[in-house]
């Protein structure tokens, strides 16, 4: 087989996921983060960045400007839309490898339907557009998932395709506070030796 | 935004090509873990190095949650409480921010304009290691109070 024909082979695989540019994945369906906004996560939040904003760490000051209690920085767009990892009676760890991964996760491709096996993931690029504030109390989550773009590519880490997905972000109050388009990476990595 | 750093930019005082005092990150395993905990990406390759090199990567780096909040903070560092953030657009990674290096956030002002009421500051933002150019450059948008008089 020539290199070639097994990029045009690998690169087919990949073809219905091309073909489904522009369907909502989730059908529409609002996939709300696992907590509400709370004080505490926020402050955590910011501790490996030392980000220090009182908006966001004192709810007198939060309160003087305007908000009913401290805001949520509004890049936590991301980390307060993403699922609980574990739901009661689930099982999340069936395996005692050193690296082994949880049986399911968010943080991965490997809820796509369609398109190849991959094992790597990873995001490459995010555009927000945040319409007001989050304040502390509210609970948001991503509506629809919907696929925007899909270019296979061989990159240097593997063979795989850049994706971008694109949601609304909601509030449990019911409203659109933002609206998330995010590039991915999904791959199948290269062995060791091969050529990229 | 230390207390004594806590007033409020206004759109008056900002001009284009006004440089942001840059935020400077070293990426320590500890910190990563930090950040992987409480922004809730656990993908391994945040974490872990072994897994990190087993998808591709020199060794285990920074998530994305992590990278665009450092320019959040490096603008909300420069503009104050009272600041509104837009929109982030052209956040790309370009490469990995591996462990073990120092991130540099930096800011330039490159356009302002008024859109009614507000004043409307771009700010173009990049991370850099010792590589060079890591995520960006993209655009962080941000809503200042204006002064009410000053017609720019």
């Amino acid at each position: 087989m020539t290199a070639t024909e097994t990029e045009t082979e690998w690169k087919a695989a990949w073809q219905p996921v091309v073909d489904a540019v522009g369907r909502d994945f989730a059908d529409g369906e609002i996939t709300w983060g696992g907590d509400p906004v709370e004080r505490g996560a926020i402050r955590r939040y910011l501790e490996p960045l030392e980000f220090d904003c009182a908006l966001h760490t004192d709810p007198e000051v939060a309160r003087a400007a305007g908000f009913e209690d401290v805001t949520m920085p509004y890049t936590g767009v991301i980390a307060w839309t993403i699922p609980a990892a574990w739901r009661p009676g689930e099982t999340l760890f069936d395996s005692a490898d050193r690296d082994a991964q949880p049986v399911h996760t968010a943080i991965n491709n490997a809820d796509m339907p369609i398109g190849p096996k991959t094992t790597g993931f990873f995001g490459t690029d995010i555009e927000v557009d945040f319409h007001r504030e989050v304040v502390a109390g509210e609970r948001i989550g991503r509506r629809g998932r919907r696929l925007v773009a899909c270019t296979p590519k061989e990159t240097g880490v593997g063979r795989g395709a850049f994706m971008t997905w694109e949601s609304e972000i909601v509030s449990d109050r019911g409203d659109v506070v933002g609206l998330i388009r995010i590039g991915t990476y999904a791959y199948v990595p290269h062995q060791k030796g091969e050529q990229s | 935004m230390t207390t004594a750093q806590a007033a409020t930019r206004v759109f008056e005082e900002v001009a284009v090509g006004d440089q942001l005092p840059e935020v400077r990150l070293p990426l320590t395993v500890y910190r990563l873990v930090m950040a992987a905990g409480s922004n809730r990406d656990f993908n391994s390759i945040h974490h872990n190095s072994e897994y990190a090199r087993s998808t591709g990567a020199e060794e285990m780096y920074a998530n994305t949650s992590f990278l665009m909040s450092s320019w959040e903070r490096l603008v909300r560092d420069w503009a104050g409480p009272g600041a509104r953030l837009r929109a982030i657009r052209g956040f790309r990674m370009r490469s990995f921010n591996y462990v073990g290096d120092t991130m540099r956030v930096l800011g330039e002002v490159t356009a302002t304009r008024r859109d009614g009421q507000d004043g409307v500051v771009e700010v173009t933002v990049r991370c850099e290691n010792s590589s060079g150019v890591t995520v960006g450059p993209g655009v962080v948008e941000v809503v200042l109070p204006t002064g009410g008089e000053d017609e720019r």
